[in-house]
């Protein structure tokens, strides 16, 4: 039995399934579910994804099966059938996607013999196995690219040779998945390869289409999406790749070199790009180096990110900014190999901080609170000030009262607009030094 | 007639207890009322459905404003998604009215799929005594969800032993979202919640019946809502206070110890006929408190209507016409200038069914022309509402929705001027190129005379500059096929 949470920060496999398909270019979701869940659940990620909206078919377009009682003594199928047979009549998408809730699942609804009945006429309908009792937002997302792009599109594509499929950064709850998405296709593209970034406005429905004859997927996660990336691997023959989001020029010219050699450039070119990448990046950092330095803008430091950012965002503090990074809480619930694998991919980073699995905000508010001057004379031998929490918006107030600084790079985000936003890769690293840096500075005016 | 549901475990819900429904197109609010105090709306349904809120997303909205109170959500992880919205939200609302914010303290019992088989009462159990050891609240809110509601987890049960031992009082708000598509259900189950856990009299000043200790004025219990922000509160309170009335304001933004003094006033008064009729006739069967629901002050007649009703049963009629007749000559002085190049400006509005009707009222006052409107739901509560409106704009179409493709539908078909929405329809509205406001803007006055102002300049502002809209709508892409916009937008309504 898993135990209750503290304010998570994650919604349930439902969730994390609605986000991902209304973030998709032609993918429509259909949720068989009570009325609210599409709503709420969408309501998520387009306040705590930093604004994130509610794209073509999200929000209140999503069309759902809104069972009520007599669904729930009776069963549901009838009522999704018609749910479905309307949305293909009035809805324009290239794939539609039925979503479940906890409720249809534990009176046994058979959501894929409705939609065999669909697809045996010839109607693009796929049905997506999401109670929320089995996981949460994270484990969603990985569902429904299982439910594409293993399930959906037939085995036995042709490779397609230079392409390379990105994937691991779940939309909305990780805030900058698109801006993210868009540098590291950049820099895919950069050494003369297509890249399928999925989620980012320029792709359409073809880059699903053409995902199963790529040459590489890109897994930016340690904990999610490997056993749909070894079973893709097994359909498609297409190999993975399991990496750490690079943020800033340290990790992305180790993550380019390690690319090159994934798919087989010359190393000449790929030191090419680093080095036109570098001068472009330390062009702008060495003059924001003198502010830093004379401001003495150093920190001890926390993060409070999920999995796929702990790691990156610790390397990018220790490594380029030269801080003290004592904490890396991870917040979303975590199996015991998820977590063995994140350690790893933390201790190869080389961070030197705690790494602490925890999603109560209390529990993290009681950690920094620690870390401050205590007693009446505010004198005390283990104090860590200055000190910096790079969070989500819950750790604000707690930062507030502890006198710490405080920035939102983490879901729940809402005291912030993320729109082209991302600090993965050289641009990315400039963005997270840009929005660090700004929000020491704000408090002069 | 209520009185049966009081003492019951768990709070009905709008569909058995006033003939609730949310489906219906027809020519004027005559033909709804006739449909829906004959229970034909309960008999309605959709062949095809959008998602929406649910009554749980609607109670968290109440409990949340509770002061010191933590919240216990009895379902799996997903139902808490709304609170992240709902904390800074609750922040805001108790900074406004002076009250100490503090972060949203609330627990997700988690269930998962062993949960879900051997039963999540332990797990709610271990979760109730959590909260009151760590947060250490007056008021702990356990709000049941749909899974333990089908597998039958005896929350009550639950509640009821865990209180015998801890510190805060613990309430069970039972709104499991498949029992209900009308989220108006959200209120009774909060009120049920109040009125079976909690105490509700012998606090300071309950037994002193009317009497304000402070200044002497008679005090009256004012009954707000989620939508009604403090600058609506103040405007409320500074009407009663012209009358010599010091309003209180429930149940949001309340507290354990406010509630035990909940008795001592001389009336209670709803702001909003659909919100408050089940715990304002609660509070008459067991306390004998008269209780007074005008509708909303909105609008001159609106808010007119509103003072009336509450200074009639007090003996203070005389007075409120007197305050009435002053606000008005003094605002309609002020107001007819903002809207002169606007007059015959055709005007839909969406929403919750008593302001829809309260502001296509105030619309046709301000010289507007209303052209229909989309309630989110119908329920019985509504029938005063209902004759009001059918006298006032006897041709005005109507419909009950809450679902965007009908609305898509109707602005592409009825091609309004402006449209007056609820939150959750602006970005849609606005990429349709279709200048809008906000029914109703926690931040901004909407009732009495000081909302009728901000009303007209509200709508003088939004027509000042379009190019946003127009932007959006030439690049903006609708998931609905093209044909879509020449069928009839209520065409997936059906009887079952």
């Amino acid at each position: 039995m898993e135990s209750f949470i503290e304010s998570p920060r994650f919604s349930c496999a439902l969730g994390g399934a609605i986000a991902t398909v209304t973030s998709l270019p032609g993918v429509i979701p259909i949720v068989h579910a009570a009325m609210g869940c599409a709503g709420n659940l969408n309501s998520a990620v387009y306040f705590g994804g930093g604004y994130l909206g509610d794209g073509y078919c999200g929000g209140g377009h999503i069309p759902t099966s809104a069972v009520t009682e007599s669904e729930i003594v009776f069963g549901g199928a009838k009522r999704l059938e018609s749910e479905i047979g309307n949305a293909l009549g009035l809805i324009e998408g290239r794939l539609f996607v039925v979503l479940t809730g906890c409720m249809v699942e534990i009176i046994g609804d058979d959501a894929l013999a409705c939609v065999k009945t669909f697809r045996d006429g010839g109607s693009p309908v796929i049905s997506v196995s999401t109670p929320s009792f089995t996981g949460h937002s994270y484990g969603g997302y990985e569902l429904v690219l299982e439910g594409i792009f293993n399930d959906y599109f037939p085995a036995g594509r042709k490779k397609a040779g230079k392409l390379v499929n990105l994937f691991g950064l779940v939309p909305g709850y990780d805030p900058f998945f698109r801006g993210d998405l868009a540098e590291m296709g950049r820099l895919v593209r950069a050494l003369g390869f297509s890249a399928n970034t999925f989620f980012t406005p320029d792709q359409d429905f073809r880059n699903l289409e053409s995902a199963p004859g790529a040459a590489l997927n890109v897994l930016f996660s340690p904990a999610w999406g490997l056993g749909f990336a070894k079973r893709f691997e097994a359909l498609h023959g297409t190999p993975y790749w399991v990496t750490n989001l690079p943020i800033g020029a340290a990790a992305t010219d180790l993550f380019l070199k390690e690319l090159g050699r994934k798919l087989n450039v010359s190393q000449k070119k790929v030191e090419n790009l680093i080095d036109d990448e570098n001068k472009n990046y330390y062009g702008y950092f060495l003059r924001t180096a003198d502010v830093i330095a004379e401001s003495d803008y150093k920190f001890y430091a926390a993060t409070v990110t999920d999995s796929a950012y702990a790691a990156p965002l610790g390397f990018f503090l220790q490594e380029e900014l030269g801080w003290v990074v004592t904490d890396s809480f991870v917040t979303e619930g975590l199996s015991e190999g998820q977590r063995l694998a994140v350690g790893s991919a933390y201790g190869a980073s080389g961070l030197g901080g705690r790494l602490a699995f925890e999603t109560g905000a209390s529990q993290i508010a009681k950690r920094i609170a620690g870390y401050q001057p205590k007693g009446k004379r505010g004198s005390v031998f283990d104090e860590r000030v200055p000190f910096f929490v790079l969070g989500s918006a819950l750790e604000k107030s707690p930062c507030l009262k502890a006198k710490a600084k405080h920035l939102s790079v983490s879901y729940p985000l809402y005291d912030r607009l993320i729109v082209t936003a991302g600090y993965a890769g050289y641009r990315g690293g400039l963005r997270l030094l840009e929005d660090v840096v700004s929000s020491l500075v704000s408090a002069k005016a | 007639m209520e009185g049966k549901y009081y003492g019951q475990k768990a709070p009905p819900v709008r569909e058995n207890r006033l003939n609730a429904g949310d489906g219906f197109a027809g020519k004027c609010c005559a033909s709804l009322l006739e449909s829906g105090r004959g229970g034909l709306l309960t008999q309605t349904c959709r062949d095809f459905w959008q998602g929406n809120a649910c009554q749980m997303s609607l109670t968290l909205m109440m409990a949340t404003t509770i002061e010191k109170a933590a919240i216990v959500l009895h379902g799996p992880v997903g139902c808490g998604s709304n609170m992240h919205n709902l904390g800074p939200a609750v922040h805001k609302g108790k900074k406004c009215r002076g009250l100490v914010p503090a972060p949203l303290r609330w627990l997700s019992t988690n269930l998962t799929e062993g949960d879900i088989i051997g039963g999540g009462e332990a797990k709610l159990m271990e979760a109730i005594l959590y909260a009151d050891r760590e947060f250490r609240p007056e008021i702990i809110f356990v709000v049941s969800t749909c899974a333990p509601s089908v597998i039958g987890d005896d929350a009550d049960e639950i509640v009821t032993r865990a209180g015998a031992g801890t510190r805060a009082r613990v309430v069970l708000l039972d709104c499991p979202g498949f029992k209900s598509r009308v989220v108006a259900s959200a209120y009774d189950a909060f009120y049920h919640g109040l009125i079976r856990y909690l105490p509700l009299e012998g606090g300071p000043g309950a037994g002193k019946k009317g009497l304000g200790p402070a200044d002497g004025a008679r005090a009256v219990n004012v009954f707000n809502s989620t939508s009604i922000g403090q600058v609506d509160e103040a405007e409320i309170a500074r009407l009663l206070g012209e009358l010599g009335l010091r309003a209180r304001f429930y149940a949001e933004y309340s507290n354990a110890g406010k509630f035990r003094g909940l008795t001592g006033a001389a009336l209670n008064v709803s702001l909003c006929d659909i919100h408050d009729d089940y715990m304002l006739g609660f509070l008459w069967q067991r306390f004998g408190m008269p209780y007074v629901m005008g509708g909303m002050p909105i609008g001159y007649g609106g808010t007119r209507g509103w003072l009336e009703s509450v200074a009639g049963p007090l003996g203070l009629g005389r007075e409120a016409g007197e305050v009435a007749d002053r606000e008005e000559g003094r605002l309609r002085a002020t107001v007819e200038p903002l809207l002169a190049g606007l007059r015959g400006k055709r005007v839909l509005s969406v929403g919750g069914i008593a302001r829809v009707m309260a502001v296509s009222m105030a619309l046709k006052e301000l010289g507007l022309e209303p052209i229909g409107f989309h309630a989110y739901h119908y329920d019985d509560t509504a029938i005063p509402l209902l004759e009001r409106t059918q006298a006032e704009l006897p041709d005005l179409p109507v419909a009950v929705s809450s679902q965007d493709f009908e609305l898509f539908g109707a602005v592409r078909k009825f091609g309004p001027d402006l449209v007056i929405s609820h939150s959750g329809t602006q970005g849609l509205l606005a990429k349709m190129g279709v200048p809008a406001i906000q029914l109703y803007d926690v931040d901004r006055p909407c009732l009495g005379y000081k909302g009728l102002h901000s009303l007209a300049k509200r709508i003088a502002f939004a027509f000042a500059n379009v190019s946003f809209q127009k932007r959006l709508a030439a690049k903006a892409r609708f998931p609905y096929n093209k044909e879509w916009p020449k069928h009839d937008p209520y065409g997936h309504i059906k009887t079952t």
